[in-house]
């Protein structure tokens, strides 16, 4: 063996080893080093994981009539990655042909940067079974026409700002409910209670997961877990008293569209407006309508730019979507002079049978030194005479509460506040609670807010450099409700409904119940929404004249400013109590380019000295309250009328307040003295008549005060 | 000469190196074992018997063993005489194959033997025939090779690479020229002339890489030309052709320290690794036995080329020296190749993994080389 060859033999022994120990350091890095990696994408690799979509739960009203439900449609997806850029005009000019929808309409469709990028596109919906056979028989590569699930609103624009709709996740949604669960394709709720109750109405999705070899074909199941359908919601709304509340706000927008007003000798706009109606004893909210409305089953499937423009961008229906009742801030106007009326009471600054001459105007006396503007008239500039609270309510005197208002301002200390504090009390300026996305809480004048609007925004709200001071002036503007108070019509029900029914600040609830459809659950509620007190607020002495006051605004004799809207309207055991407003509207018509009408608003509740049902109105530049709103609100009473024969007795929680009674000597109870420091109600105050135990001093069975009509 | 007389009287055999033949049997059925934990499952899927690939490669293996024994019997001297007809004859049969073999996977490689269930694959034997011809053609040049015996040597490369390219089949080609190379190399070509083939050989390659964009026809098949591109670029094309670097480097990383245990690993039970039982048999190894029965394998495998070597050294004629190199670069590059394959650091090529992957052809060649060694092992005092 010569040297050379073993030195070439030694050579090739060095390669092999070089080679192996390639591969033993390759072996080490991939199963060693980097291993974990490797076994997380070998279980990926052969466990399939199909998730089963939930069926999504209804939305049902109080007896259960379906508002939100869920069908079988028809629809074409298209998979554009199959398609090279700009090849895929033939599959949209054979699908035109066969949907007879505009091939443009589906290339927008298909570009919808809505939905997520994973998503099917889906270019058309609601085919029936021969609809989806015509392009099944096509064959067209990457269009797909199947059944899918679809959200439907069977009552379309019904409670539609209620029920809300549903339609595909935003961008920031994607990113959290795809974690949990959602597929790309799914529709979530985007407002109302499909928005706030998603949680509950989506169910929980099925998961199976099967273990498949390389081609694809199953070996065993690994695990199942059935979907879990969404829970039903009952909400509290009763669907023909909602579909009456909307005709009869929309007939009234109508109407007030052919009155001229006095002001400008234009029509009225009469653009939009809101109305609520609640039951007292419970917060439940029974119709709450906005108008103008919309028909949720336009959202379902998407809509593209065009249409979204076209039906929500309209100048002539402004905010469609949005819910009036709830987003909405409008001034109060003169409904709000029931806070001013009792925040004088509270600081014992209204007699309130004292005689008060209306002149027309309130002038602030010369002792107080006025800058600015210093006379304020009253609505018409009409003197109304001599009035005392209770008149003063009924006929809408701006003079009188001008100076209730006036005097507050100078009473110094606490009680300077004492209109605020009672706006506050009956729940102004903070969210009412109700179960509904996007809430408003409106705002209430005092020195800090009119410092704040004037810093942040003075252009707006300074335009000529005035006091950011809160000034007397400030002050009697809010004690009629204009200026510095905005309210949404859910507020104002409200606090009316916490005045009728003797003092329960309620949440209003609008949902009643969540109903579990899993299958261990079955029909069990998972949620109740019971009565929630939000606080008991007591009245002053005095407010049964307040009280006196608003059950003669629908009254001839006694000249209530919307008597001519009631008259005829049939009272026996179903009277009303309540007030009208007409408020300035700030600012332009940005359509009609002029100055705004002033809004209507009517609140009352009804019957008068049992009261179960009030009722909110509000109406943007439609006119007087009396004349505009009060109408409205008097066919939904006389529909409230009739339906509530059919309704079994409503979950009663009003309570009544129960006064804290001093301790005072037995020998000095009932003393006069004592009058207005010892609460109604307790067992040793004066004798002072319950509002809501009406005064029959005759015994004929009427309470006097109607029989005085 | 004072002993050959009693050393020739007693049978060579009594020195022949038997742990050869040993390691080889018992790397056979590690084999059998994988073959039978990459096909259980979904042979009995599809109702047929699980030990189906299993049975058929006892059957290779017992064959094996059989031509292991006989050519490790009959002096290898002998061999050199019938090198030239043997490599003529395994020739034609190359020739043949492109006329009357079958097409399996796009290449034109098996005569199918009656009854449709075995197939020989004559590339295989050709690598025999080639290694016995070469190390007798270069033996008889006594150690220097050249420029014209080179031409000459490679010449008798260029037949069988020529005709295994019409199947085609670009793995054993490859193992070809590795047989070339080892043999060459040790026989004594000169450095110079190698490193100028090698370079004619990379501007031919990269010029059949490029033939169709240089204006000529397409000399590599697309699957090909993809596989070797996927190699270079992991990333590529996932499903396409990367996707058996993926699924094979998933396996093995999935085996981890100690693996999964036998007919427990998912990728290889659910056949999530292509042609696992034939190229890809190492992947099943590395899932179901982890970095530990890698290392072993590896430890029988350097064994076994350990001693290939060492009787290579020892062989006191060229002949049987080059023979041992043939066999040693032949397995060297099969076992480097297939198992850096799986492991991503080599392209992928149809290359069988010596003792371990399913196929009747590879496991009687390998078995029959083995024999030859033995063969040389054991007459390696003879003059």
């Amino acid at each position: 063996m010569n040297e050379n060859l073993s030195r070439r033999l030694a050579f090739l022994g060095v390669l092999i080893i070089a080679l192996f120990a390639a591969l033993v350091t390759r072996a080490w890095y991939l199963q060693v080093l980097v291993a974990e990696e490797f076994s997380d994408q070998a279980v990926r690799n052969h466990v399939e994981i199909i998730v089963t979509q939930p069926t999504r739960g209804r939305i049902l009203d109080r007896h259960g009539v379906v508002l939100a439900d869920n069908i079988r449609t028809g629809i074409v997806a298209v998979d554009r990655s199959r398609y090279a850029p700009g090849q895929i005009d033939y599959v949209l000019e054979q699908l035109s042909q066969l949907l007879d929808i505009p091939a443009l309409v589906l290339a927008s469709r298909l570009d919808d940067k809505q939905t997520h990028p994973l998503a099917e596109k889906v270019v058309a919906s609601g085919l029936d079974e021969y609809g989806l056979l015509r392009v099944a028989e096509k064959s067209l590569p990457g269009v797909e026409a199947k059944w899918a699930m679809s959200r439907t609103y069977p009552q379309h624009e019904i409670g539609a700002h209620v029920v809300g709709y549903v339609g595909a996740m935003s961008p920031g949604q994607q990113e959290r409910l795809l974690k949990v669960g959602y597929l790309p394709s799914e529709r979530v709720g985007k407002s109302g209670i499909e928005q706030i109750f998603e949680d509950d109405l989506h169910g929980k999705p099925g998961r199976t997961e099967l273990e498949v070899d390389g081609t694809g074909r199953v070996h065993r199941v690994i695990s199942e877990v059935p979907a879990e359908p969404g829970a039903d919601i009952f909400v509290s709304i009763d669907a023909d008293l909602q579909a009456a509340t909307e005709s009869y706000l929309r007939q009234g927008l109508i109407a007030a569209r052919k009155t001229v007003s006095e002001d400008s000798g234009f029509f009225y706009p009469s653009i939009g407006g809101a109305a609520v109606v609640m039951d007292l004893r419970n917060g439940d909210v029974l119709a709450m309508a906005s108008h103008p409305t919309f028909d949720p089953n336009w959202l379902v499937g998407g809509l593209t730019t065009a249409e979204y423009q076209s039906v929500f961008e309209n100048p002539y229906a402004p905010g469609a979507l949005n819910n009036r009742a709830i987003q909405g801030q409008y001034s109060p106007g003169s409904v709000f002079k029931l806070i001013t009326a009792l925040a004088g009471l509270e600081a014992r600054l209204i007699s309130p049978r004292a005689a008060y001459y209306d002149i027309g105007y309130f002038k602030i006396p010369d002792k107080y030194g006025c800058t600015g503007r210093c006379t304020f008239y009253n609505a018409d500039k009409a003197p109304l005479g001599v009035v005392d609270l209770s008149s003063a309510i009924t006929r809408s005197s701006d003079a009188y509460f001008y100076k209730v208002a006036h005097d507050l301002y100078w009473i110094r200390g606490e009680e300077q506040w004492a209109i605020q504090d009672m706006a506050r009390l009956l729940g102004f300026a903070s969210q009412s609670g109700v179960q509904l996305p996007f809430e408003k809480s409106g705002r209430i004048g005092d020195e800090d807010l009119k410092r704040r609007l004037f810093e942040a925004n003075p252009e707006a709200y300074n335009p000529y450099g005035e006091s950011s001071q809160w000034l007397p002036g400030d002050n009697i503007n809010t004690g009629i409700g204009q200026g510095f108070v905005s309210a949404t019509p859910v507020q104002l029900a409200n606090a009316y409904a916490t005045f009728a029914n003797g003092g329960t600040l309620f949440s209003p609830n609008i949902v009643e119940r969540v109903v579990s459809r899993s299958a261990e659950q079955f029909g069990e509620s998972v949620i109740e929404f019971n009565p929630r007190i939000q606080r008991i607020v007591e009245f002053p002495e005095g407010s049964g004249v307040v009280r006196e006051g608003l059950h003669g605004v629908a009254s001839k004799s006694r000249r209530g400013t919307a008597w001519r809207a009631f008259d005829g309207y049939d009272s026996s055991g179903y009277a009303v109590a309540g007030k009208t407003g007409t408020a300035q509207a700030e600012g332009r018509n940005p359509v009609l380019q002029r100055k705004k009408e002033d809004s209507a608003v009517f609140i009352a509740w009804a019957p008068q000295h049992d009261p179960r049902y009030v009722v909110a109105v509000v109406m943007e530049e439609a006119g007087f309250g009396g004349e505009a709103a009060a109408p409205v609100a008097r066919r939904i009473f006389e529909a409230l009328r009739a339906y509530e024969q059919r309704w079994p007795d409503p979950q009663v929680a009003f309570i009544p307040p129960q006064p804290e009674c001093p301790e005072i000597p037995e020998a000095l109870r009932g003393h006069k003295a004592f009058i207005g420091y010892v609460p109604e109600g307790c067992p040793w105050g004066i004798e002072v008549p319950r509002a809501n135990t009406p005064e029959d001093v005759d015994g004929d069975g009427i309470p006097d005060v109607e029989e005085r009509d | 000469m004072n002993l050959p007389l009693r050393k020739e009287l007693r049978s060579p055999l009594r020195y022949a190196d038997y742990s050869l033949g040993l390691v080889a049997v018992v790397l056979s059925a590690i084999g059998v074992a994988l073959n039978y934990s990459s096909t259980w499952r979904i042979l009995e899927f599809n109702g047929q018997d699980p030990a189906t690939f299993a049975k058929r490669q006892v059957l290779f293996v017992v064959i094996g063993i059989v031509v292991m024994l006989a050519a490790a019997f009959l002096d290898y001297r002998l061999y050199r005489d019938f090198a030239n007809s043997a490599y003529l004859v395994v020739m034609l049969a190359l020739v043949g194959v492109l006329f009357f073999g079958v097409e399996r996977n796009g290449a034109r490689a098996w005569y199918e033997l009656p009854g449709q269930t075995f197939q020989i694959q004559p590339a295989e034997f050709a690598k025999v025939a080639v290694i016995v011809a070469l190390a007798a053609f270069v033996a008889n040049q006594g150690g220097h090779l050249r420029l014209v015996t080179l031409s000459n040597a490679y010449l008798m490369l260029a037949v069988p690479l020529g005709l295994i390219y019409l199947q085609p089949d670009l793995g054993t080609m490859l193992v070809f020229v590795a047989i070339g190379m080892g043999v060459l190399l040790v026989a004594g070509a000169q450095l110079k002339h190698i490193f100028v083939t090698s370079l004619i050989g990379v501007v031919v390659v990269v010029a059949m890489f490029n033939s169709d964009n240089l204006g000529g026809p397409a000399l590599l098949r697309q699957t090909q030309e993809q596989r070797l591109t996927a190699f270079l670029d992991p990333g590529f094309d996932l499903l396409g052709a990367s996707y058996n670097i993926n699924q094979s480097q998933i396996a093995i990383g999935a085996g981890g320290l100690r693996g999964q245990g036998w007919l427990q690993g998912t990728q290889t039970n659910l056949n999530l690794v292509p042609e696992q039982e034939t190229d890809f048999i190492f992947t099943a190894l590395g899932e179901e036995f982890g970095f530990v029965g890698v290392s072993l394998l590896l430890l029988l495998y350097a064994y076994m080329l350990a001693r290939i070597w060492f009787i290579a050294r020892a062989s006191n004629d060229l002949f049987g020296a080059f023979a041992c190199v043939g066999a040693l670069s032949m397995l060297t590059f099969q076992i480097f190749q297939n198992i850096g394959m799986t492991m991503g650091i080599m392209p992928i090529t149809g290359i069988p993994l010596p003792f371990l992957s399913h196929g009747g052809s590879s496991t009687v060649v390998a078995f029959g080389l083995i024999g030859l060694v033995i063969n040389v092992s054991a007459r390696r005092h003879l003059t």
